[in-house]
């Protein structure tokens, strides 16, 4: 793999894709290659690169959109927006490096979903270079439009395989004017989702509500809270009472943004394997604590009001192999679905992305698959849908 | 048109029956009669009508259509506004009157699964005592189908903060045009491989069927706060949601209607509007109680510095349904002004909102139409209501409805935010679309439904149909 392409613009990029196709040669779709560890990484002849396609293409505060190049790193989107007090309400892991398109691939998210939204929920225009060197364009620049099927919705997540993002249009909003954090520590991980399930049953809506535990140690529960101050205080409030109904007490958190960004990291640290878990709400205690019965059990980190869960596991092989196995079982017994996120290396021949299951209507997914990149050249295998 | 070779007329409709039993199946002439129009101006009469009762149902009538070329199109309430129900190639309309239930609510996962012939209304009500709702409110919510919500990607006036229907829907059952049944997705907010689900919302029945909803559940704001607020000019009111919005405030609904359409609501629900004013802005904030009197007061401040004339802030909950009551019951209020009315659904960037009315304005004045405006400020879906009254006059207002969508289009916006693309703006999509981008969707239609059976005629521009608009676009 020693070809690297590395297009400046849209016209760029479609010649080179095609050309690729026309010589059968596949191609690695990397950014910042901040999630190279994601999927099943196959050899490809080539790396299209990314990050020339950079700059924001149209920002109109008042529209609260903006329109971005998908090389471009998310810091730098996070800073132009934070000039005209406006924010890109996504807090993906690895933000100071990760580029849009791979944010959008990898479907990138981390605790602040359940109140702004996924990544498909605040992108709402996409321009994309099909595997025959197709332009593509869909949805827009408005934050309302149901004009043509919503193609925006099947690049996230696709990591690489459907098209080459280029472009990427997003919903924005204002900063809010106040932002607070608490956390509290629980004895039992129940009693933390516990807490958590209170608050996400109110309308309150909180910015996040995250849970991280690991073997023998307290289960912490951490708030943060975005908005006016009098509903910022009262989430607070809100936060207080149901740590108290758990039988202990919260308390305030100035340097929440740094501890969250941290556990949001767990699957970019090497060592181990990282579970993730989409769990239906209240299947998450039940999900916990088969985590936490695990031998090579290390951490779990939960977006609690989403029902997103990452497990870390270390150990030998064998431990982490039944681990892995268990979680994923776990996970589709109380209806949810689960992928391995991050494993050794060593274990990558031996620990398939997505476990033994195939993705519901997978035989739909292999024929967009086909309609997509009709040579098969773009990131082939590396998603659960081929 | 593509005239296909399959099985019609009375012969399907025997077949049908044979099929499926009598009564699930409508073939006289004067029960297909209702089935031949929907909320817009489009009409065409079906073969048939059939009426399942469950997925199994639908399963067996998709494998038999799909063995005998007959298409098939879904159909809720009827009220969608694109002609999306109107089976304009023949064939078979399948109504969901019959599979109308909520299988379950599920309180501690926030969800409910729901039968797609639900009305929308129904589903909030049923929630309300777990203090939950289902956010997307159609002004139609009363009548229309959460199935209907599904193929259109519907939205509504509190979708501006909340998100439209796509952003509530979890899980889908799904029947392909040559009968196989796949279930996606679930309770989780998502699952891996393709999002199929995103790609099917807003497919307007020309992806397949859906048999089966999981929908996202919200908790129900502690409390609410509602204000109208009056302008001399239209300008003042559309110049106001751009200050709000601005000024780093976004409510949960703007809505915005002018002095015709304020006139129309008065006569017809009297929801209290002052008729004095040239535009009317409706607009609620909501969440948590505390702070709520603070943001009402500084949006009614931001009106006042825009020149609002008058201010009015619901005082009690009847207050503020009948505030809402005159917007739902906007549309219908149209009888009033006139015998008739065709709907557009544009969408602009929000900041172009003045600008963009004011060409609705020269629109209706080089026509000589009158238009009466109500819409989604808040996220610049406009909805200009052009009144006429005898049939001949319908192809002067869709012309006019054309022109109000060029100028959508060249503001950077879209030619439907919410009411879809249907049979009504097929020909319209390359106003917005590229060749690539539509032959891109196509492979998408081809992946779900390769015969081409499911709703055809909708979404992509026919050769036959839009042959004359494309002459008149060279022109
Ligand atoms: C007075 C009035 C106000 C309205 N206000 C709004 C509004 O605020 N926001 C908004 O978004 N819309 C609005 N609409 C438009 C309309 O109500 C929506 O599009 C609604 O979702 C349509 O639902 P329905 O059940 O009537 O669908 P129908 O009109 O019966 O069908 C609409 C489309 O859905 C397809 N379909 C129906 N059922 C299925 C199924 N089970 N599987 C696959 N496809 C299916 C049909 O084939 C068709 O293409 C309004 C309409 C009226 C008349």
């Amino acid at each position: 793999m020693t070809d690297r392409i590395r297009p400046a613009d849209a016209a760029a990029c479609a010649r080179a894709v095609a050309e690729s196709a026309a010589a059968s040669r596949s191609l690695r779709v990397r950014g910042a290659g901040t999630k190279d560890y994601l999927g099943e990484v196959l050899p490809a002849d080539a790396v299209l690169d990314t990050t020339a396609l950079a700059g924001v293409v149209a920002h109109v505060p008042g529209d609260l959109t903006v329109t971005v190049a998908a090389g471009m790193r998310f810091a730098e989107v996070r800073s132009a927006l934070a000039r005209a007090g406006q924010f890109l309400p996504l807090d993906p892991p690895h933000a100071d490096a990760a580029t849009i398109g791979g944010i959008v691939a990898a479907n990138s998210t981390g605790f602040w979903r359940s109140r702004y939204g996924g990544v498909r929920d605040l992108l709402i225009g996409t321009t994309a270079v099909l595997g025959d060197g197709t332009v593509a364009r869909s949805g827009g620049r408005v934050v309302k439009n149901v004009a043509g099927y919503d193609l925006n919705k099947l690049f996230v997540g696709s990591l690489g395989t459907l098209g080459v993002l280029v472009e990427c249009t997003f919903k924005v909003l204002p900063r809010p004017p106040a932002t607070a954090g608490a956390h509290a520590q629980f004895a039992r991980s129940a009693d933390a989702f516990a807490a958590a399930d209170a608050i996400v049953r109110t309308s309150a809506r909180p910015a996040a509500l995250a849970i991280s535990g690991g073997p023998g140690g307290a289960w912490e529960l951490l708030l943060q809270a975005d908005g006016d101050a009098a509903p910022v205080e009262r989430t607070l409030e809100l936060f207080s009472q149901s740590a108290r109904a758990q039988g202990t007490s919260a308390q305030r958190h100035e340097g929440l943004p740094a501890v969250l960004a941290t556990m949001n990291d767990v699957s970019a640290r090497g060592d181990g394997a990282v579970v993730r878990a989409a769990l239906p709400l209240a299947a998450q205690p039940a999900f916990a604590s088969t985590a936490a019965r695990l031998e090579g059990f290390t951490q779990l980190v939960a977006d609690a009001a989403s029902g997103i869960v990452r497990v870390v596991l270390r150990g030998d092989d064998a431990v982490v192999i039944g681990g892995v196995d268990a979680l994923l079982a776990a996970a589709r017994v109380c209806g949810g679905s689960g992928r391995i996120e991050r494993r050794p290396d060593s274990l990558r021949a031996r620990l398939r992305a997505w476990g033994d299951a195939e993705p519901a209507g997978l035989f739909l997914m292999r024929r967009l698959k086909e309609a997509f990149d009709p040579r098969g050249i773009l990131e082939p295998g590396r998603s659960a849908a081929g | 048109m593509t005239v296909r070779a399959g099985l019609r007329g009375a012969p399907l409709v025997s077949a049908l029956i044979d099929l499926l039993g009598t009564e699930k199946v409508l073939g006289t002439r004067e029960d297909l009669l209702i089935y031949e129009f929907d909320g817009a101006v489009d009409t065409a009469t079906p073969d048939a009508v059939v009426l399942p009762n469950d997925t199994a149902d639908v399963a067996k009538l998709s494998r038999f259509c799909h063995q005998h070329d007959v298409p098939i199109v879904p159909r809720g309430a009827g009220t969608g506004l694109s002609g999306g129900a109107i089976p304009v190639e023949g064939g078979v309309v399948v109504s969901f009157a019959r599979m109308s239930r909520i299988l379950e609510i599920d309180a501690p996962n926030m969800r409910a699964v729901v039968q797609p012939g639900l009305v929308n209304l129904h589903l909030s009500t049923a929630a309300a005592p777990y203090g939950l709702y289902f956010v997307p409110d159609p002004s139609s919510q009363k009548a229309c189908t959460i199935g209907g919500n599904v193929a259109e990607n519907s939205g509504g006036p509190h979708t501006l903060a909340y998100g439209v229907t796509t952003n509530h829907v979890t899980g889908l059952e799904l029947v392909l045009s040559d009968g196989t049944v796949v279930r996606l997705g679930g309770k989780a907010v998502e699952y891996e491989g393709y999002d199929l689900i995103g790609a099917f919302v807003g497919s307007e029945g020309t992806l397949g069927i859906v048999t089966e909803i999981t929908v996202r559940l919200t908790p129900l704001p502690e409390d609410k706060r509602t204000i109208l607020a009056a302008f001399p000019t239209i300008d003042g009111a559309s110049e106001t949601v751009s200050a709000i919005i601005g000024a780093g405030i976004v409510p949960s609904a703007i809505e915005l209607m002018d002095q015709l359409a304020t006139e129309a609501v008065e006569a017809a629900v009297g929801a209290g509007y002052p008729l004095d004013a040239g535009g009317i802005l409706l607009m609620e904030v909501d969440g948590l109680r505390d702070g709520l009197d603070e943001a009402a007061t500084r949006i009614e401040e931001i009106c006042r510095a825009n020149g609002a004339t008058t201010l009015r802030r619901a005082a009690t909950t009847l207050e503020r349904d009948r505030l809402w009551a005159g917007r739902k019951g906007a549309f219908a209020a149209m009888g009033r002004l006139a015998p008739a009315y065709y709907v557009q659904d544009g969408v602009i960037p929000r900041t172009r909102l003045p600008e963009v009315l004011r060409t609705v304005r020269d629109v209706a004045q080089r026509h000589g139409v009158r238009i009466a405006n109500v819409f989604h400020a808040g996220d610049g879906n406009l909805h200009p209501l052009i009144l006429f009254a005898k049939e001949s006059e319908l192809e002067g207002v869709k012309q006019a409805g054309l022109e109000i969508l060029e100028a959508c289009v060249a503001a950077g916006g879209s030619i439907t935010g919410e009411h879809g693309v249907g049979m009504e703006k097929n020909c319209f999509m390359p106003l917005q679309f590229t060749a690539d981008d539509l032959a891109t969707m196509g492979r998408v239609k081809s992946a779900f439904d390769p015969a081409g059976l499911a709703n055809p005629g909708k979404i992509f521009p026919t050769p036959g149909r839009c042959r004359e608009f494309q002459l008149a676009a060279r022109r």
